[in-house]
Order: C-alpha cells, then sequence, then structure tokens
C-alpha cells in the first residue's frame, strides 16, 4: 500500500524484536468478538492513484462551477478572484502540513503569518484586535454572542432578522441550553435594516444587540444612533459582515463604534468550495481581549533576543480551563488565515478598494438597468440586493433561462429564510463580472418577462 | 531594525517593515467605474494601511516564513492525540478541481450532484468503518464535534422526557474540549478520577451514574495511549442507567478497519478526519468532525442533511426534531472530500493496515524506550504510547527540556504533559506512515538523550533548541503584555 513504507520483513522484523507472534497480538486486550475480518467492511475497494483522479474528475465534470458560468450568487460566500501566488503559498508543505504552532522555535512561519493576518484584520476592520479565526461566519456570531454575555454578564441576547438566516439560526442553536433569552428582533423594513426597532427592543438586561452590515440584503443604514443607544444600556454592539473586502471601500466595523466585530473572511483568497474551508474572523476592543475565544498569537522574545511569536493568553483556553474555558474551540482555520495574509498582502490598500468598488460598479450597473416589472431593493446597497418579481413564476422562468445560458442569477430569498415570500431574488456581484455579463443578464431577464 | 541574515538561513521582516509597492501592483477584472453615488454617505474615512508587495515579493516573503516551519513533509512528527500522519499529494490535486473547489454552496441542486454523490458516499463509508450507520458530516472541528453531539444527546433526552439528565461524566485523562463543549451545551461536568493502570475505574462510574446523568464522554483507546478493556461492560452499565455513551474519536487510528466503536456499544462518535483520515492540520486547522450516531439518535442529526433519492443526491434543509444548523454550510467539503481519497487509497481491502501499522508503530517505540524511560502504566499500547521524566528528573532534565533538545536532533517533540493523570507524560505517536528507519533515528536520539541524563552531562539539554530559527521564546511576557498587532505608526 503507497502510502505505508513497512514492508512484510519489516513488520516480521519489528515483531521479532518485541517477541510478539503477530500484528493482531497487540490488539488482544480489544475483545475478540469486537474484532472484524479484514476485507469485511462495506466500502469501495482500494483504488489507485489514477483511479482516484478519474473518479474525482468525473464528479468534479457533473457539476456547474463559477468557472464555466457567471456567478450572481451571494449570501455569505462569493466568487471572488484569487491571485495564483495564494494557493501556492498555502500548497507548500511547511505551512500545510504543520500542527498548530505549540512548539514555536520551529513554528515561525505560522506565527509570524498569524501575526501578520490578526494585524492586517484589525486595520481593515478598524478594529484593535483580531484572533486567530473561528470555523465560519454563522460559529464566529454564536461567539460573538457568547462573548458578549460573559462581558457584561448578562444573559438576553438581541439579533437583528436582517443579520443572515443562518448566522442567525446556528447562534440560537449555540445557546439553546444556556440560561437567558436569545431573540430575532424584527427590524426589516423593505429589505433593509431599521435601527429604530432594534433599539426600541433593547433593555437593561440586554448582553449585546447583533446586526448585519452591510445587511443580509446588501443594504446600508446609519448605525449612529444604535451606538448611542447600545452606550445608554451599557450593552455592547457586534457588527456582523459577510464580505469583509466591504470595507476596503466602506466605513469600517471600528469606525462605527463595534464593540465586537466578526465575519467571513472567505472573500480574503479562498475558493467558495462548496461551503468550505471557509474563514471566520473575530475581532473586538481591546478591553475585552481576555474574553476572546479561540487561540491567538503576539509578539516576544527568544532567549538571545531576537523577535519571534507565540500562541498566547492560552489560559483562556480547553487545554487549560476545560469546562470554564471561554469557547471549546481547539482546532480553527489557521491555512486560511495564511491565505488570507497573502492575498491581501498582494492587493494592499488600494487593491482592496478596487475589490469593493468594481463589486459595487457592477451592481450598481445592474440595478439601473432593470426592466420595470423587476424591483430592486430601495436601500443604499453595496454589492447584493433583493430583486422582487410580480409572483414566484416569473421569477423562476428567468433563473431557468439563465441557467440555461450558463447564469446563476441569484438564490431564490425563501431558500435561505421560509419565512419570506417566494418571488424575490437574492443578488449578488463581484470583479468577476464584466460588463457583458451584466448586459447577459438583463436581456435574458427582459426576455423572459416577455415570454410570459 | 533588521537582524543580520548568515548564508541562506533568511531573516525575514514582517509585511509591516517592506517598503509599499507601486500601488497598482495587482491588475484586476470586472466593471470599473466610479463609485456609485448612493455610496458616498458610507465610504471609509482612514485608509487601513494594508501592505501592498509586488507578486515577487509577497512569493518570496511567505516561502521565506514557510521555511521557518516543520511539516509532516519536513519529518517525523509524534505529536500524540494529534495523529500527525502524512498527507497525500493527490488528494490536494483533486480538491483544486474546478467542479469542486469553484462551486457556490446555494448552486441549484441539479449542478451540484458530482459534490452531493462523493459527500454521500463519505457519509455513508465513516457510518460504516465505525459502526453507527448514521452521519453528518457539518461539524468543522472535533470540539464542534462533540458540540453536536451532546446537543443531539440533549435532544433525545428532552424527547423522552428526561430533562433533569444534565450531568456529564468525563475521566481525567480527557482532552479538554470534552469539558469545554459539555459546558457549552449546559452540561455539568463531572471528573471520573482513573484507575492506577490509567483506565476508567468501574467503581468511581457506577458511583457518579444516577437519574441526573446524561452521558459519559470516553476516549477508547484513551489519551495513555491504553484500551479500555471493560468497554462492553461500561456501555452496558451506562446505558441500563438510561444515559448515553459518547465516543471522543480522536483516537480512532487505533482502531480503523480493526474494530467498531458501535459494535462496543458507543451511541455517538466525532471522528476527526484531518486526524484518521489525513486531511491537513494546516498550522491548526481547517479539520473535520463529522459525527456517526445510533438510531435513536438519527432523527436530531443537524440539517442540512445529504439524501439519496434514486440516482440523485439532495440536501434536506429542514426537519422538525433536528437539532437544526450547527455551522453555515453542510461542511468544509475541502476537508471531507481529501478524507474520502484517503479512505479510497485503502480500500476495503486495506483499511485495516492503518489501524495494524499504526499500533506496530507504537509499541515499537516503547518496546525501545521502555527501560531508558519510565512507562507508567504496563502492558501492549495502541496507537501511542506514554512515558514520563520521572528518570530524567532525578538529573535536572524535565519533559520539557527533552521536547525541546528533540528539535535539535531533527524531530518534532511529542506531546507534552498531557495526559494530566501523570506527571511529565511524554505522548508520542508515530502513525502508520512512518518507517522503521524513522522510528530507529528517533528512538536512537531519545537513547541519546537518556544517556546524557544518566552521566548528567545536561547542558544540551537545557539550552535547546540551539539549531532551530529561534531559541525558546519568553512566553510570559507574551502573556503579561500582549502585543497581538502590528502598531501603524511604528518605527520600521
Amino acid at each position: 500500500m503507497r502510502f505505508l513504507p513497512h514492508t512484510d520483513a519489516d513488520r516480521t522484523a519489528m515483531l521479532a524484536a518485541m517477541d510478539v507472534p503477530g500484528i493482531r497480538a497487540l490488539f488482544a486486550d480489544i475483545p475478540a468478538h469486537f474484532h472484524m475480518d479484514a476485507g469485511s467492511l462495506n466500502i469501495t475497494p482500494a483504488l489507485s492513484e489514477a483511479a482516484i483522479v478519474r473518479k474525482f474528475t468525473a464528479a468534479a465534470e457533473k457539476n456547474r462551477h463559477a468557472g464555466n458560468t457567471r456567478c450572481f450568487l451571494g449570501g455569505g460566500t462569493y466568487h471572488h478572484f484569487i491571485p495564483a501566488v495564494v494557493d501556492y503559498i498555502i500548497s507548500r508543505g511547511e505551512f500545510l502540513t504543520a500542527y498548530t504552532p505549540y512548539q514555536p522555535e520551529i513554528s515561525q512561519g505560522t506565527l509570524q503569518a498569524l501575526f501578520e493576518f490578526q494585524s492586517m484584520i484589525a486595520r481593515l476592520t478598524g478594529m484593535d484586535v483580531s484572533n486567530a479565526s473561528m470555523y465560519d461566519a454563522a460559529t464566529s456570531v454564536a461567539e460573538a454572542a457568547l462573548m458578549a454575555r460573559r462581558i457584561s454578564r448578562r444573559t438576553r441576547v438581541l439579533i437583528a432578522d436582517t443579520v443572515n438566516p443562518r448566522y442567525r439560526a446556528v447562534a440560537h442553536h449555540y445557546l439553546r441550553y444556556l440560561p437567558g433569552d436569545h431573540d430575532d428582533v424584527a427590524a426589516t423594513v423593505n429589505f433593509a435594516t431599521d435601527p429604530a426597532m432594534l433599539i426600541a427592543a433593547i433593555d437593561d438586561q440586554t448582553a449585546c444587540v447583533i446586526v448585519q452590515f452591510p445587511d443580509f440584503y446588501g443594504s446600508l443604514y446609519d448605525l449612529a444612533a444604535l451606538r448611542a443607544a447600545c452606550d445608554s444600556h451599557g450593552c455592547l454592539l457586534v457588527l456582523v459582515f459577510s464580505d469583509i473586502t466591504a470595507f476596503g471601500l466602506l466605513e469600517s466595523p471600528g469606525a462605527l463604534g463595534a464593540d465586537i466585530a466578526v465575519g467571513s473572511g472567505q472573500a480574503l483568497g479562498i475558493p467558495m468550495g462548496f461551503g468550505g474551508p471557509h474563514l471566520g474572523v473575530l475581532t473586538c476592543k481591546k478591553k475585552y481581549v481576555r474574553q476572546m475565544p479561540g487561540r491567538v498569537c503576539g509578539m516576544t522574545t527568544d532567549k538571545q533576543g531576537k523577535r519571534g511569536f507565540v500562541l498566547t493568553l492560552s489560559t483562556r483556553e480547553q487545554h487549560i480551563r476545560r469546562e470554564k474555558a471561554t469557547s471549546n474551540i481547539c482546532s480553527n482555520q489557521g491555512l486560511m488565515c495564511t491565505a488570507a495574509a497573502t492575498y491581501m498582502a498582494s492587493l494592499g490598500d488600494v487593491g482592496l478598494a478596487n475589490v469593493a468598488t468594481r463589486c459595487a460598479a457592477a451592481l450598481n450597473m445592474l440595478v439601473i438597468a432593470l426592466p420595470d416589472a423587476v424591483l430592486a431593493a430601495p436601500a443604499p446597497h453595496f454589492h447584493e440586493t433583493v430583486l422582487s418579481f410580480a409572483d414566484v413564476h416569473r421569477r423562476d422562468v428567468f433563473l431557468r433561462a439563465a441557467q440555461q445560458e450558463h447564469i446563476f442569477a441569484g438564490i431564490p430569498l425563501e431558500r435561505l429564510d421560509v419565512s419570506i415570500e417566494a418571488r424575490h431574488l437574492l443578488v449578488s456581484t463581484t470583479e468577476m463580472l464584466e460588463e457583458q455579463d451584466i448586459f447577459d443578464f438583463i436581456r435574458i431577464l427582459e426576455a423572459s418577462l416577455c415570454m410570459q | 531594525m533588521h537582524a543580520i541574515t548568515t548564508a541562506i538561513k533568511h531573516e525575514e521582516p514582517l509585511l509591516f517593515e517592506h517598503q509599499h509597492a507601486d500601488e497598482k501592483s495587482i491588475s484586476l477584472p470586472g466593471v470599473v467605474a466610479d463609485t456609485p453615488q448612493h455610496l458616498q454617505a458610507f465610504l471609509r474615512n482612514e485608509v487601513a494601511m494594508i501592505p501592498s508587495l509586488s507578486e515577487p515579493e509577497v512569493v518570496r516573503h511567505f516561502v521565506r516564513l514557510s521555511q521557518w516551519n516543520y511539516g509532516i513533509e519536513s519529518g517525523f512528527y509524534p505529536l500524540g492525540s494529534c495523529t500527525m500522519k502524512y498527507n497525500p499529494r493527490v488528494n490536494e490535486t483533486v480538491v483544486r478541481l474546478p467542479g469542486l473547489a469553484q462551486l457556490h454552496p446555494d448552486q441549484p441542486e441539479d449542478s451540484v450532484q458530482g459534490v452531493l454523490g462523493l459527500l454521500f458516499e463519505l457519509q455513508q463509508s465513516l457510518g460504516e468503518i465505525v459502526g453507527l450507520p448514521h452521519v453528518t458530516l457539518q461539524p468543522a472541528a472535533g470540539a464542534h464535534g462533540e458540540l453536536v453531539g451532546m446537543m443531539l444527546i440533549r435532544a433525545a433526552l428532552n424527547a423522552r422526557g428526561e430533562q433533569q439528565r444534565t450531568k456529564v461524566l468525563i475521566p481525567d485523562s480527557a482532552h479538554g474540549t470534552n469539558p469545554a463543549s459539555a459546558a457549552l451545551c449546559g452540561m455539568q461536568c463531572v471528573e471520573l478520577k482513573s484507575r492506577p493502570d490509567g483506565r476508567l475505574d468501574l467503581i468511581a462510574l457506577d458511583a457518579a451514574l444516577g437519574n441526573d446523568v446524561a452521558a459519559l464522554m470516553l476516549t477508547n483507546p484513551n489519551t495513555a495511549g491504553v484500551f479500555e478493556e471493560d468497554i462492553a461492560e461500561i456501555c452496558a452499565r451506562v446505558h441500563a442507567a438510561g444515559a448515553f455513551v459518547y465516543g471522543d474519536g480522536a483516537n480512532l487510528n487505533a482502531l480503523v478497519g480493526v474494530a467498531r466503536p458501535g459494535d462496543m456499544g458507543i451511541d455517538c462518535l466525532h471522528i476527526n478526519v484531518h486526524k484518521t483520515f489525513s486531511t491537513p492540520h494546516g498550522g491548526g486547522g481547517p479539520g473535520g468532525g463529522p459525527v456517526a450516531v445510533c438510531d435513536e439518535l438519527a432523527r436530531f442529526l443537524p440539517t442540512p442533511r445529504i439524501e439519496r433519492d434514486g440516482n440523485t443526491f439532495c440536501l434536506r434543509h429542514t426537519d422538525e426534531e433536528s437539532i437544526g444548523a450547527m455551522l453555515g454550510s453542510i461542511g468544509q467539503t475541502g476537508v471531507l472530500l481529501r478524507a474520502l481519497a484517503y479512505i479510497n487509497a485503502f480500500g476495503r481491502d486495506y483499511l485495516h493496515h492503518i489501524a495494524e501499522d499504526a499500533v506496530l508503530n507504537a509499541n515499537y517505540i516503547l518496546h525501545r524506550l521502555q527501560h531508558a524511560y519510565h512507562v507508567p502504566f504496563a502492558g501492549f499500547c495502541k496507537h501511542e504510547c506514554l512515558l514520563t521524566d520521572e528518570k530524567q528528573a532525578a538529573h535536572g532534565v524535565k519533559t520539557l527540556d527533552i521536547a525541546k533538545r528533540l528539535i535539535d536532533c531533527g524531530f518534532h517533540p511529542m506531546t507534552v504533559y498531557f495526559p494530566l493523570i501523570v506527571h511529565g507524560a511524554m505522548l508520542i505517536e508515530p502513525t502508520e506512515t512512518e518507517s522503521r528507519a524513522t522510528l530507529d533515528a528517533f528512538c536512537d536520539a531519545m537513547l541519546d538523550i537518556a544517556s546524557q541524563c544518566e552521566a548528567d552531562n545536561t547542558d544540551a539539554l537545557h539550552d535547546a533548541p540551539v539549531l532551530a530559527f529561534r531559541q525558546r521564546l519568553d512566553e510570559t511576557v507574551a502573556a503579561r503584555k500582549p502585543v497581538l498587532t502590528w502598531p501603524k505608526k511604528a518605527a520600521t
């Protein structure tokens, strides 16, 4: 077997050295009736390397993908340009096949990359500090809620219903067996967030208010009054984002007054990958750093006074604090931090601003060209918005016509939130769409409306 | 101030200490237009100061950083309970196929039948391998799987009308994630003290069982590397008391293809695919922690679920009794596909060789080191062997010194100071992908260290590592005055 270095002669010699009659003798402590015969499992027979490539290629070819379609799908996962160097760097075995850097003397590569990642994420989000990643945006929201409960010593968590329904669901599921309330607050007006409705829901038991900016529908709104209301009630403002590249252009969570800012870093050089691995980002104000979940990398010096990096503040973590830890997280998304760091350094301020501007410009171009029969949500939007059709039939005729021309034109909104009437489409644009793609979208849309 | 580089061992400054390159250093596709008017009120005021390097500078920066790292491709990595095995390169190739890597999770189902088919096969294969037929691929890591598993158990107990069962019994040898996950699920943890031979104490178990107990969380083989021989009796007693047995699958590498946790009475098990099934650790992640369960727990599994309907595959997003989504997606697909590729490479013909060679290698190391180092628990080990520094401590040498000395000898250290049930633990897990020559070289280095202690020739041990990229780092200062970001206005 090609991954096993031993020959049968090796095995025999090793067993002889130990004076053991056979390999299965080493398993004598497992009761005999639990032993299985070799080859008795009902799984696929062994495949050669070539057969594995053939099998996975055949499966891949059954799928349509962003490389041979035009992708207007968003909702938390976005098709952005990824410079080739990003995948090259994270394919290097020294990064790819290393463990968590518990032995810092031989892990400075991972650690410095993490420190650079944390520094750049803090700068991009305008927050003081970042940890070294969570699983994804949804679990980051859950962890932010838990963190706000610890900081405020209160248990009521309010989540705007304009936060991505998947993030809300995961947060509620995380909190379900802990004491205290956690409620969705109705704050949706015309597929945008009305902060006044959130402000009205805050009371003196509220640990935090969780809002998304730009919200789930891609809409922008003024956060100043909500920030002031959080201050007067002594609760935390948690800001969620689904595409961190927005802050190449838009005001950062820190400048908007967030106490904790969490969301997805998938846009930073990580492929959509049918749901993962992605990158959960968690940032906060410096004063809350000891309540952060997850790993964090810090700067220090070695015995000779040379600069170096270590995992630090580990007394928050499960391997030290066990049931009193700030989180149960152990494995995180380390490699994705290296990918994000490589991506950010490749783009810089100007590149990130260009990405965000092109995302917004593409959507703006699309919205301006919409036929009268299809309405876009009225609020200012970044790179995502809701298109409303007269009925589900007209929408689905369009979706099918678009798919015929290899365009994934949007996500039916009820697929993400079953409480929403089935005639809306969540549409997102990135820099991967060219003008011609927008023209095609509009042409097919107009044609599909005429057909009906 | 930059440190001096010697020969080709490069010092590499932080990104922020590099000169900023030309701002137009990257070319982007897309629609070029002015910022839309409606965004003017929301624009960023202060530039983020993300450094911008040219492509050759970016590559050189990160390649140099990579050279300060040690991965399983660099050499032996015997971290106990971490299962650092070789990560096949073909797995990296296949997951990068555009038809797998460039899929949006909300594409129409008819456009993703290929990937759903692969994930469905993985789901079925994992269930078969562990003997628990119902599987969710959603959990993103082992600890995440534990949380999902505890939620499933709580949901099942609630369905039985037994809301009062909120205690979880956890042996003192368990991973720290076990109590942390149970606490996050609103459970109270009760620690069970291990027997002198490192195994679960049935008397302590009996004393703790009652109608307030939800589950026992058990790692088997446990973190001392020994198999719980009473497993059938343990499960029977827990079941008789009305509770569930949760299996921490971190040590599944000792059993894969040889015996199945489900057959032994485990009700719910998470599987660390980044351990047993070779997906790369990536310097901390991503991982994958699918959870396999018995019939009673199946209806509570998270959504969305991957189901088969004849020749087509579909995602079921809602189910009344499900605990619901615990991640924003169906799982870490890229990680999961690599695990399937590993299982396919061994297949039903060779899968048992994984556990067999892993256990052979651990016992071979134990055999070679058993006289030079203190062995706290007698008998064969499973996939990892546990030693302590008791003999070396008499010469003023601690586990940490031995670990750091191994770095100078060219090896990644073993897991140190875990499990907590012995003093000065050294937990060594070689896995199935190491050659006899590598095992011998490692054992020779360990024996060398032991003889240096015997001879009280221990300076090199206390100073180690001296050949690594950095010497021992000051972790106390790092924690006391944390510097977690590079300041924007630092002098460079």
